[in-house]
This record gives C-alpha cells, sequence and structure tokens, in this order.
C-alpha cells in the first residue's frame, strides 16, 4: 500500500504542498483531481523521489521508499520523457533492464507492451518519429514495461485520441484487476469518474476531498433540480438558499440546498402549473470539483506551485 | 541489482547508439583516411627508397684503379654509378647535352664535363675516384711497392664510438609523431567530451531522466555514460593509432623504436584525460535545461582544456626545460603533454609515476565529487546553475 502523509515543500517562499495524505491499496485505484499548479504533479514526483520533501512520510507496505523499491514503481511524468533518437523496442527493452529484467525477459515483455499498446508497427522506428499520441503509447508501455507493483501516471490521457483513451483505460482496469495500485491524475473529470470510484481533491497543496465518488457527490451541500412545465410559466420558487441556475420559457434550472424537501419545491411549482418533468440530482463530478476549488479560490492565486507549470490543460 | 551492472546497463546503450549512429562511422573513416594519406603522401614526396643511378663516360686513359675508386666512391655514397663506352670527347659531349651521360670525365686534361653543374653527390664520388687513383699513380711512379701503397691509400675508417648508448638520433620524428598525439588527444576528449555534454543536456531537455531516475542512481548513470562513450571514443582512437603505426610504416620513414610501444601507451593517458574532463562536461551539462545553453555551461572547462592544449606547443619545444617538468605531472595538463614528452624519452621514471599517480587521484576525485552532486543538478530544472551553487548542494536522494 501507498501511503502519503503530511507531505509539505516550499519553492522558495511558494508553498507547493501543504501536509498532503492519500493512499493508495494494493489493486487500489486513485484519480487525483486538481487545477492547474494544485500540486498534483509535484506530488507524484515526491513519491517517484524526484524531489525532497520538507515535512511528512511516504512509505510502500510501511516502509520507506528506497531505490530499489522504487525500481518496482511504474513512472509516466506529465512532461514525455524518452530518448527521441531510440527505436521504440530498444526503450522498452532498455528500461525493462534497468528495472531488473533479463534480456529475455525485456525484449519479451517489450513485445508484448507494444502490441498491447498498439505501436508494434513502429517498433523499429526512433521516438522522434512518432506523433505525440503514439508518443504516449509508448510512454505508458515503459511505465508498465517491467510490470510494475505501483503506477504513478501524471495526465496519462491528456493528449490521446477517443481510441487511445479506452486502450488506456481498459489497460488501467486490466492491471488493478491484477492487484497493481495506480495513482493517476487528470483534468477530464468525466473519465476519472468511468475509471475510478476513489478521488483525491487537492487544491493550493492541501487534499480538499477525498472519496468515493457516489459519497462525494452526495455528500455536496447542494442538489439540482430542473423543472419542466407544461406551458410558459413566471413561477418564481420562494424558499431560502434556492437559486435559479438557468431559465427557459417553460423550464427552470435551480441549484437547492440539500436541507430542502424537494417535495416540497415540486408541490410548490405543481401548483403554478402542470409539471411535465422532474429531476433532482446531487452534482456531477466536475460541479463538486468546480465548487470545492471556489470556495478557496482568492488564495489559489497566490500560491502557485511553479513545479507544476506543466498541468496546462483545461479544467473540466 | 548492483551497481555494476546497472552501470553497465547504462554503458551498453550508449555505445551501442553511438555506435550506430552515422556520425560516428563517418568521422573515423576520415579520421583514419586522413592519417593514412599523410603516410602515403610522405612515401609519395619523399620518392622510392632505390638510390639514385649515374651515367659517367671516361675519355681517354684513366689511372690504374680509377674503376674501382669510383665503385668505392659510389657506395659510400650510396648511388650507383655505370661507365659507358665512349669513343671521342666530341662524343661524350654530345652524349652530355643529350642527357644520355650525366658527365663525362677527360682523362688527358683531368676535366669533369656535365651540361650544368653535376650533383654535389656526383661530384664528390668522381673526385674521390679521380684523386685516390691519382695519388696510386703517384705513389708507384716514386717506386713504393704495393704493400706500402695499400697502407697509405687505404687507412682504416673510424670506428663509431657513440656515447649517448644507442639513444635514437632521430627527436625531430619523435616530435613530430608526440605533437600529432596531442593533437588528436585533444580533438578526441573535445569531441567525446562534447557528446557527453550534450548526452547528459538530452537527458534533461527531453524529460527522460526523470523516467530514468526511477531505476538508476544518478552516479551509476554519471558513470555509465562516461565510461560508455569513453570505449566508443577509445575505438575511435585505437583505430586512429593503429593507423598511425601503420601509416608510419607506409611512409619507410625509418622510425624511433619507443613509437612503437609509446603511441599505443598513449591510450592509457587518454583514458584518464577523457575521464577527468568528460565527467567536468556531465556535470556542466546538469546545470542546464536546455541544449543551447550547454556550451556556456561547459565553458569554463574548455578553456582550461583548451589553455592545456596550447601550453602543449609553448612547452613542448623545451621537453626538458623545469618548467616543463612541473607543468607536466599536473593533471590537467599530463594527459596531453606527458604522452608527448614520453614519446621522444624526455620524461623520466619518476615523473611518469608522478603525473600518473596525479592523474588518477584527480579522475577519482572528481568521480567521487561529481557523484555526490550530480543527484541534486540532474533534477535542476529552469535557469543555469553556477558551479558555487551546485556544489553547495547535497544529493536529494537517500535509499
Amino acid at each position: 500500500m501507498l501511503d502519503v502523509r503530511g507531505i509539505a515543500k516550499r519553492f522558495g517562499d511558494v508553498v507547493a504542498l501543504d501536509g498532503v495524505n492519500l493512499s493508495v491499496d494494493r489493486g487500489g485505484i486513485i484519480g487525483f483531481l486538481g487545477p492547474n499548479g494544485a500540486g498534483k504533479s509535484t506530488t507524484m514526483r515526491a513519491i517517484m523521489g524526484l524531489i525532497a520533501i520538507d515535512r511528512g512520510t511516504i512509505t510502500w507496505d510501511g516502509a520507506p521508499i528506497t531505490a530499489d523499491v522504487r525500481r518496482r514503481f511504474g513512472y509516466m511524468p506529465a512532461e514525455r520523457g524518452m530518448y527521441p533518437k531510440m527505436t521504440v523496442r530498444d526503450q522498452l527493452i532498455y528500461f525493462a533492464r534497468l528495472a531488473g529484467l533479463s534480456a529475455r525477459d525485456a525484449a519479451s515483455s517489450a513485445d508484448v507492451w507494444m502490441d498491447r499498446v498498439d505501436i508494434s508497427s513502429r517498433s523499429g522506428d526512433e521516438v522522434q518519429a512518432l506523433s505525440s499520441g503514439n508518443q504516449q503509447r509508448v510512454q505508458l508501455a515503459i511505465a508498465l514495461v517491467h510490470d510494475p507493483e505501483l503506477l504513478i501516471l501524471d495526465e496519462p490521457f491528456s493528449g490521446l485520441d477517443p481510441v487511445a483513451v479506452e486502450t488506456m483505460k481498459t489497460i488501467l482496469l486490466e492491471q488493478i484487476e491484477r492487484g497493481t495500485s495506480v495513482l493517476f491524475s487528470s483534468h477530464q473529470l468525466d473519465l476519472v469518474s468511468d475509471i475510478s470510484r476513489n478521488v483525491v481533491i487537492i487544491d493550493a497543496g492541501r487534499v480538499v476531498l477525498e472519496g468515493d465518488v457516489r459519497d462525494i457527490r452526495e455528500r455536496a451541500e447542494f442538489r439540482y433540480a430542473a423543472i419542466g412545465f407544461a406551458e410558459n410559466t413566471s413561477w418564481q420558487p420562494e424558499y431560502p438558499g434556492v437559486q435559479i441556475i438557468e431559465r427557459h420559457p417553460r423550464s427552470l434550472r435551480l441549484r437547492v440546498p440539500d436541507s430542502q424537501d424537494p417535495t416540497a419545491v415540486l408541490a410548490d411549482a405543481n401548483a403554478a402549473g402542470r409539471v411535465v418533468e422532474f429531476s433532482f440530482a446531487p452534482p456531477d463530478l466536475s460541479e463538486v470539483f468546480l465548487a470545492s476549488i471556489n470556495r478557496r479560490s482568492p488564495e489559489r492565486d497566490a500560491e502557485r506551485d511553479p513545479d507544476s507549470s506543466t498541468d496546462r490543460a483545461a479544467v473540466g | 541489482m548492483n551497481s555494476f551492472s546497472m552501470i553497465k546497463l547504462v554503458m551498453a546503450r550508449e555505445i551501442r547508439q553511438r555506435m550506430r549512429s552515422k556520425g560516428f562511422a563517418v568521422t573515423t573513416v576520415l579520421l583514419c583516411v586522413a592519417i593514412l594519406g599523410m603516410g602515403v603522401l610522405n612515401r609519395v614526396l619523399s620518392g622510392d627508397d632505390s638510390p639514385t643511378t649515374y651515367d659517367i663516360a671516361v675519355i681517354g686513359e684513366m689511372p690504374a684503379g680509377f674503376d674501382d675508386a669510383t665503385q668505392q666512391a659510389a657506395q659510400a655514397l650510396d648511388v650507383v654509378i655505370k661507365f659507358e663506352n665512349v669513343g671521342t670527347r666530341a662524343d661524350a659531349e654530345q652524349l652530355v647535352r643529350d642527357g644520355d651521360l650525366d658527365v663525362a670525365v677527360d682523362a688527358s686534361t683531368g676535366e669533369l664535363i656535365s651540361e650544368s653543374d653535376p650533383s654535389d653527390q656526383l661530384t664528390a664520388a668522381m673526385n674521390a675516384a679521380w684523386q685516390s687513383s691519382s695519388s696510386l699513380r703517384a705513389a708507384e711512379d716514386a717506386g713504393l711497392d704495393p704493400g706500402q701503397i695499400s697502407t697509405i691509400l687505404s687507412p682504416a675508417a673510424l670506428r663509431p664510438a657513440v656515447l649517448d648508448g644507442g639513444k635514437d638520433s632521430d627527436d625531430g620524428l619523435a616530435m613530430g609523431v608526440g605533437f600529432a598525439t596531442a593533437v588528436l588527444l585533444f580533438i578526441s576528449i573535445n569531441a567525446f567530451g562534447g557528446l557527453v555534454l550534450t548526452g547528459v543536456v538530452e537527458e534533461k531537455s527531453t524529460g527522460v531522466i526523470e523516467v530514468l531516475l526511477g531505476h538508476v542512481r544518478a552516479h551509476q548513470l554519471l558513470a555509465g555514460k562516461v565510461f560508455g562513450i569513453g570505449v566508443v571514443a577509445m575505438a575511435q582512437l585505437s583505430a586512429a593509432i593503429l593507423t598511425g603505426l601503420i601509416a608510419l610504416k607506409v611512409s619507410g620513414t625509418s622510425v624511433p623504436s619507443g613509437i612503437w610501444v609509446g603511441l599505443p601507451s598513449t591510450l592509457l593517458w587518454f583514458v584518464c584525460g577523457f575521464v577527468l574532463y568528460s565527467t567536468l562536461f556531465a556535470l556542466a551539462g546538469s546545470f542546464v535545461s536546455r541544449q543551447e545553453d550547454a556550451q556556456g555551461a561547459a565553458a569554463p572547462i574548455s578553456m582550461v582544456f583548451t589553455a592545456a592544449y596550447l601550453t602543449v606547443f609553448v612547452l613542448g619545444n623545451a621537453p626538458y626545460a623545469p618548467a616543463t617538468r612541473i607543468v607536466s605531472v599536473l593533471p590537467p595538463f599530463a594527459p596531453l603533454l606527458m604522452p608527448l614528452r614520453i614519446s621522444i624519452g624526455a620524461a623520466s621514471g619518476v615523473e611518469i609515476v608522478v603525473a600518473a599517480v596525479g592523474l588518477l587521484a584527480a579522475t577519482f576525485g572528481m568521480l567521487r565529487l561529481a557523484g555526490a552532486v550530480y543527484g541534486r543538478t540532474l533534477l535542476h530544472r529552469g535557469s543555469r546553475l553556477h558551479w558555487k551553487e551546485a556544489l553547495r548542494m547535497r544529493s536529494a536522494r537517500s535509499g
């Protein structure tokens, strides 16, 4: 099990991590979310030993992570990292050998993974000749070629076409089934909830939300109600805390505090005109995400993590 | 996996990637062709080795023994002289004018007939023969018997007594080879040290370093890169030196025996010099994140190295001077200056040992120092680090 406890890191005056906790069970998967500069990459780099943390502990199965332990991890950095002039196959074999595989095992594992990520036809090409999507397939194969116990994937989905996204998803789910632990970051929140029920959301170096996606949504302090009328309406809900998010001639979308009884709202609307449609649901993940971040947004700009400048993709 | 097998894996990758590059093949072939070309050119320019042949004719009756004396003189001067039969002086003059004869000797007048000034060798040979045969006739005329004549005319030659233990006096060639070696080492360390530099920066700028460091410790990466590229450099240098030895053979010059041993032993100086300088180049490379900053970071090292190179030309001509003796044992200079001094036999055993031990110690110290800071400097991102900052950094990683 990966256990990250209270890690903190400053870069000069900038607080990058401010007591981050998270853990990934054996065979568990955690989606790691947060806006640009929240500290996702910094956390992952700390786990990979690429930066020294100021405070806190990082352990694997209860023991500190030594170079030998780390060799059993697979890492995919946000900035892709490969030798541009090395062929795809040589590259995979090299990393497999560095992770401790014999020459023969490394070669066969390289062939298996080239096939899995669908890059076999380019096996003899230099990496620099590949498109960025294909380079990313190779990068994933590098992270997996030595059959790691823990996968640390920084933005594995960014820049992938829908076909590649499906391949990536399938591979991750397979890995979890085999007992590999996975920590991955993403901006594509719908994707995250497709793959992982467990998420950790950080902002400004602190964990702001964590747990099962469904629980998080249910724990949200508001719900959305959508009401459709048979005819044009001027109905105005009059409950404390209820806001109109969208208004159309015959429909409204409302933000309702979770303390509010929805049936009362429905009854009130029905009294104003015939209701033909009614839905009541917790916010989806991206809405929770935005809400949790907005709460802290004034601080965020001040505490930007310079080390995660690569988290460029748009939020949501 | 132990440290040595990690270093071996890194080395193997470097060797494989570098050897396969077209640039390596092209430069190696060009280098060898250039060296061989110099040898062939030297041979062509110095002509073939067979002695020069002169055709001469004699008019009138020569003193007895003239023919023998001519051949003796010819042998001493390493030329071949052939006698042609000619009737009259007019015929001889015609043949000389036509170029069929080099010279003709008129016995009656004692003249040496030639179209223009004859060669010094030929003049000397003809004079020697003429004078000794004339002396013979004079001695006979004076009534000496053949034994006395022989004593007078053929005294024993001087026996050589060489004071300097038979040392090759051919310092010019040895010096030339020494300088050529220094040039070769300079080019080689610069070129392959440059590969180390750009190799390190490539790993940083492409981000592959982040993945690598999940598997390999920084000092293993450093050692593997320096030694791996070192092996490739050695391969090229060995080819160059082997070609150089062949070129010396081909050129037909007589080569001081020390060179056959001295030139290959140059490789040992190269290894140390290369490791010393490329470790520094690797360190410099770890200070920057972009290829375009690499040369700037390496500038101080290049300057020291170039200064050491120029010193070879300043001090190389005075290989026994005290200043040369001192400078040549200092680690930054030893790799270039010692091979030169050894090849001309100017370095004493003590100096060689002191220089070698000093260089090894400096190289080892450099590897230790680099190993200690490399882990930290490698992961530095953004603007260029300076040497002071870098040396203050301790390694970021335990484990």
